[in-house]
């Protein structure tokens, strides 16, 4: 958003939104705390790389600083507020790291799932017919699968047919492709929905008979009307898909260890839990939460305010 | 005179919507006395089903009784424990629900639900409860009781559904049957049936009855004495005859007239009322019905007019009508 | 009702069969089973053997209905990780995977349903509204971390319990149990308790949900108006009519379930069917990943249908539905 001043030369529009904004957020303080949580964690994944050396790389890290406590434990040292891991990598440069790259495989991963299933919804609600028939089917079939067990085998199946050698690229990739194919079904069924409606409406039919194209149809006229839910369901599995990726990489199968994740660091610390190193994978574990479950609560707001009709759906 | 079976004074039933208390019943005073069936009447809003649901201490939140007293058999209602309250219910006081479709339990045999009901108040049990349900079955009309006590809602037409509804609220021998509209959600065929049924029973049983409809055919058919209700507060309380006769309030003769009775000549009148009844928390000062009135005057504005009392008649207006002679 | 059955039978198996045709198509296509199967210095003697074995050769239909007829007759294959009989791993870790599935379930059974009936019947105490604080948490926790932070407590801090491997077990020939010795209950508690996280928390707020809209249904005001019992009105009139939408979901989340077997087996290091399919994802080992998938859709699908076929049982309205 745009900073804006309260001066005459505002729009009223933009002022009135403004307004609509603070009064939702005096409204519901729960989410707007999630909003601002949100906000803050984001800042520091962002900004932390971009003043700090890349702990993950030869120069970032000093194995004669390894497993140093937080600094308000005996040991701990000032430099290294939340600790050290095995590595001598500070906790806290670490972590935001892992975030950001958490934070963008999530993205990614949705676009992935969004774009999917958007195209896939579609083409079933607008063609209609056997394609319909085929779409749909496919989706009740892998509805079987959980998303996280389905993001396993695409992840296994990938990893068969690339063979060993792979890149840090690639196999990021994997992750992002395999997350989202996960989960295009949820798009692609309230697209559908919504294509079968709008497209019997007077204003489509309109369109029409004026010539336009089903594809300009389909951009002008009913892409805006399933924006709101689609958006809604994004935001809710941005969520979902950044725990799926934490859980694939903390089982080995993520993200590799070179670039890591929040997952990634988490197994790490996993190996120290037991000689009583908690704070390895700890503190990776708190951030995770607060995240997640910070975009949680503000999707399920998102979604009562924008969606009653999604309402007790999880 | 005789002492009434039951007796409401002043009952105030309020609504609080974020802190404002809106007044959903307004001093209501009636009494039921035994054996007599007291029609209730009035639009769909005026509290009708409320002055039900406040007798026996079942009002949904946000409604909320506040204020009178209920007096059944001598002993006050609005002062019973929760658990004392729960004996009355269904054990002294029968209720029927407006809805068969929507009132029994969908997942628990009728026969479960009668003995249950039965064994939640008199003190019988096993083979014995299971007779009396079978009983009630037969009593309410239904042809293979033990066919029918298997049986679950679904299987059953809402004309039949009624009268299990009506079995469970008498099974227990209550002395005063509530009838919230118990025809108005079932067909026009079916209604008469039900409304014969429930002569029939209230002749063989003498319970009092208090029969909560807003259709005055009904009435005519069924009460002894009306109580006119209008916008949470009692209009006109009378006998059937005098107040289809010789209406006191000007809104009980707007409403008759509202409903279409064939005269003697064969033609159907009908005279509306102009406007409506206000909604909720938008009662006018004064009477509630002097923006509708032909008869209202200045007083009717500034104050709410007394429910005065003659014989076992009673009205609440400063300008009754007089006796029409005609 | 037969007809109802016979017609959900035959979709199941229509699903089974392209869920096998998928993980046919996987083995088929993806990897090389020579390589993986012969060693380096193999004579061509022997690779002919192989493809004539394994059938490589043939057209891709012959195939499938060749990889239909060995599933059908017990023969899943061959792990290429491993080198053993696909059949024999699985039976081999199936009763760890079991018999953890089953003790969650008995957690979720035994924590789960009185706390989410306790949060039905009083929504707004303070007690009801500290477990849904609770119950939310459980179910946005990501499994593992659930499962790490009870080692870091009970195992680690406390030194209570065990936080990996199954215990004594005890072999009775067909199956290991580790649910005939104390250390094998030690075990299982935490695993258990990670994985049953989800389903506890899932199902006090379907409960809970259903009940505060049964409570304020007709019926049950009409139960009230005829001076049943609070008990009765809630435990026995309420309580029968949520358990159809309950055990439904219930069976939904059965998928889920697995999953997260997949990820508390690898926390706890269980020796069950999930850890054999991670070790199989990290070794490419397609032939254990094809027939997982076929065995979990499997297991969903045998478990809606006994879901779906009981439910006349508990609400004789769905037969009626359906005709």
């Amino acid at each position: 958003m745009t900073p804006v001043v309260n001066t005459p030369s505002v729009p009223a529009a933009r002022r009135s939104r403004l307004s609509k904004l603070l009064r939702a957020m005096r409204r519901a303080p729960g989410p707007t705390f999630c909003a601002f949580i949100i906000f803050a964690l984001l800042i520091y994944a962002f900004v932390t790389p971009l003043v700090s050396l890349n702990p993950f790389e030869f120069s970032g890290m000093s194995v004669m600083d390894s497993f140093i406590p937080p600094m308000w434990m005996a040991d701990g040292m000032p430099d290294f507020p939340l600790g050290t891991d095995d590595q001598g990598r500070n906790l806290l440069t670490a972590m935001a790291y892992g975030m950001r790259t958490s934070i963008i495989v999530g993205f990614l991963s949705v676009i992935i799932g969004l774009v999917l299933g958007g195209s896939l919804g579609l083409i079933a609600g607008f063609v209609g017919g056997k394609v319909d028939a085929f779409i749909m089917r496919v989706a009740d079939v892998q509805l079987a699968y959980p998303a996280l067990l389905l993001a396993m085998i695409i992840d296994g199946a990938a990893r068969a047919a690339l063979g060993a050698e792979r890149s840090v690229t690639t196999a990021i990739t994997i992750v992002v492709l395999s997350i989202g194919i996960a989960f295009w079904v949820q798009y692609a069924r309230t697209i559908r929905s919504s294509v079968m409606i709008e497209r019997d409406q007077d204003y489509v039919s309109a369109a029409r008979i004026t010539g336009r194209s089903n594809l300009s149809i389909i951009v002008l006229h009913i892409l805006p009307n399933v924006m709101a839910p689609v958006l809604v369901i994004a935001t809710i599995n941005l969520g979902i898909a950044i725990i799926t990726e934490a859980t694939l990489s903390f089982l080995g199968i993520g993200i590799p260890v070179t670039s890591p994740s929040l997952g990634t660091l988490i197994r790490n610390g996993n190996n120290f839990l037991q000689s009583g190193e908690w704070w390895i994978s700890v503190w990776p574990c708190l951030v995770l939460v607060a995240f997640v479950v910070s975009v949680n609560i503000l999707g399920d707001h998102l979604r009562d305010v924008y969606n009653p009709r999604l309402r007790g759906r999880s | 005179m005789t002492t009434p079976l039951l007796d409401v004074r002043d009952l105030t039933v309020t609504i609080n919507r974020d802190g404002h208390l809106i007044t959903a019943l307004d001093k209501v005073s009636f009494s039921v006395n035994p054996g007599e069936v007291l029609g209730i009447v009035g639009e769909s809003g005026a509290g009708k089903s409320i002055t039900g649901a406040a007798i026996i201490d079942l009002l949904v939140p946000p409604l909320k009784r506040t204020g009178g007293t209920i007096t059944l058999a001598g002993e006050r209602l609005d002062r019973l424990s929760p658990k004392a309250m729960r004996s009355v219910r269904g054990g002294r006081i029968g209720f029927i629900f407006q809805d068969p479709m929507t009132s029994l339990n969908p997942v628990i045999s009728i026969g479960r639900q009668l003995c249950d009901t039965i064994e939640a108040h008199l003190k019988i049990g096993g083979e014995k409860t299971k007779r009396k349900a079978l009983e009630w079955i037969e009593r309410v009309g239904l042809p293979n009781p033990e066919v029918q006590f298997r049986r679950y809602p679904h299987q059953l037409s809402g004309g039949m559904r009624q009268r299990i509804v009506i079995a469970l609220a008498l099974c227990a021998n209550p002395a005063l049957v509530i009838a919230d509209e118990p025809t108005t959600a079932l067909d026009v065929s079916v209604q008469a049936h039900i409304l014969q049924l429930m002569r029939d029973l209230h002749r063989e049983s003498r319970a009092s009855m208090m029969l909560i409809t807003h259709d005055l055919g009904v009435i005519a058919k069924m009460a002894d004495r009306v109580a006119v209700l209008y916008a949470g507060r009692v209009a006109e309380i009378s006998t059937v005859g005098e107040l289809f006769n010789a209406p006191k309030h000007p809104y009980t003769r707007g409403l008759i007239r509202a409903t279409p009775m064939p005269s003697a000549d064969g033609e159907v009148r009908l005279d509306q009322i102009p406007g409506a009844m206000p909604g909720l928390g938008a009662v006018p000062p004064g009477c509630a019905f002097n923006p509708r009135c032909f008869k209202a005057e200045g007083d009717c504005r500034a104050a709410i007019p007394p429910l005065t009392t003659e014989e076992s008649a009673a009205f609440s207006c400063f300008h009754p009508l007089e006796r029409e002679t005609a | 009702m037969l007809n109802y059955a016979a017609s959900r039978i035959v979709q199941t198996i229509i699903v089974l069969l392209v869920i096998s045709f998928i993980a046919f198509l996987l083995v088929a296509n993806i990897g090389d089973p020579l390589a993986a199967l012969l060693s380096a210095d193999a004579t061509v003697n022997e690779r002919m053997e192989l493809i004539a074995r394994l059938g490589v050769d043939q057209p891709l239909g012959t195939r499938f209905l060749h990889f239909l007829g060995n599933l059908l007759q017990g023969d899943f294959g061959m792990s290429y990780r491993t080198q053993d009989p696909v059949a024999n791993l699985i039976a081999e870790r199936l009763p760890a995977t079991i018999e953890l599935a089953f003790v969650s379930l008995l957690i979720t059974i035994l924590v789960g349903v009185p706390a989410g009936i306790y949060c039905g019947v009083h929504p707004n105490s303070l007690f009801g509204r500290f477990i849904m604080l609770i119950s939310t948490a459980g179910i946005t926790l990501p499994n593992f971390v659930v499962g790490l932070l009870l080692i870091a407590v009970f195992s680690v801090q406390l030194g209570l319990l065990p936080s990996f491997g199954r215990g004594t077990v005890v072999d009775l020939g067909f199956w290991t149990t580790g649910l005939l010795s104390v250390s094998g209950w030690r075990a299982i508690i935490l695993p258990a308790a990670t994985l049953s996280t989800f389903q506890v928390a899932f199902i006090i707020r379907m409960l809970r949900t259903q009940l505060m809209e049964v409570g304020q249904s007709e019926h049950i005001r009409f139960a009230r108006a005829r001076g049943l019992s609070e008990a009765r009105i809630w435990y026995v009139y309420a309580i029968k009519n949520t358990l159809l939408p309950v055990i439904t979901m219930l069976g939904l989340q059965l998928g889920n379930i697995i999953a997260f077997s997949v990820v508390t087996e690898n926390v706890f290091a269980w020796p069950g069917l999930g850890s054999l399919f991670l070790q199989s994802i990290q070794a490419a080992d397609i032939p254990v990943i094809a027939i997982y998938l076929i065995f979990v859709g499997l297991v969903f699908m045998i478990i809606n249908l006994i879901v779906e076929l009981l439910y006349p049982l508990i609400d004789a309205r769905v037969l009626r539905r359906q005709s």
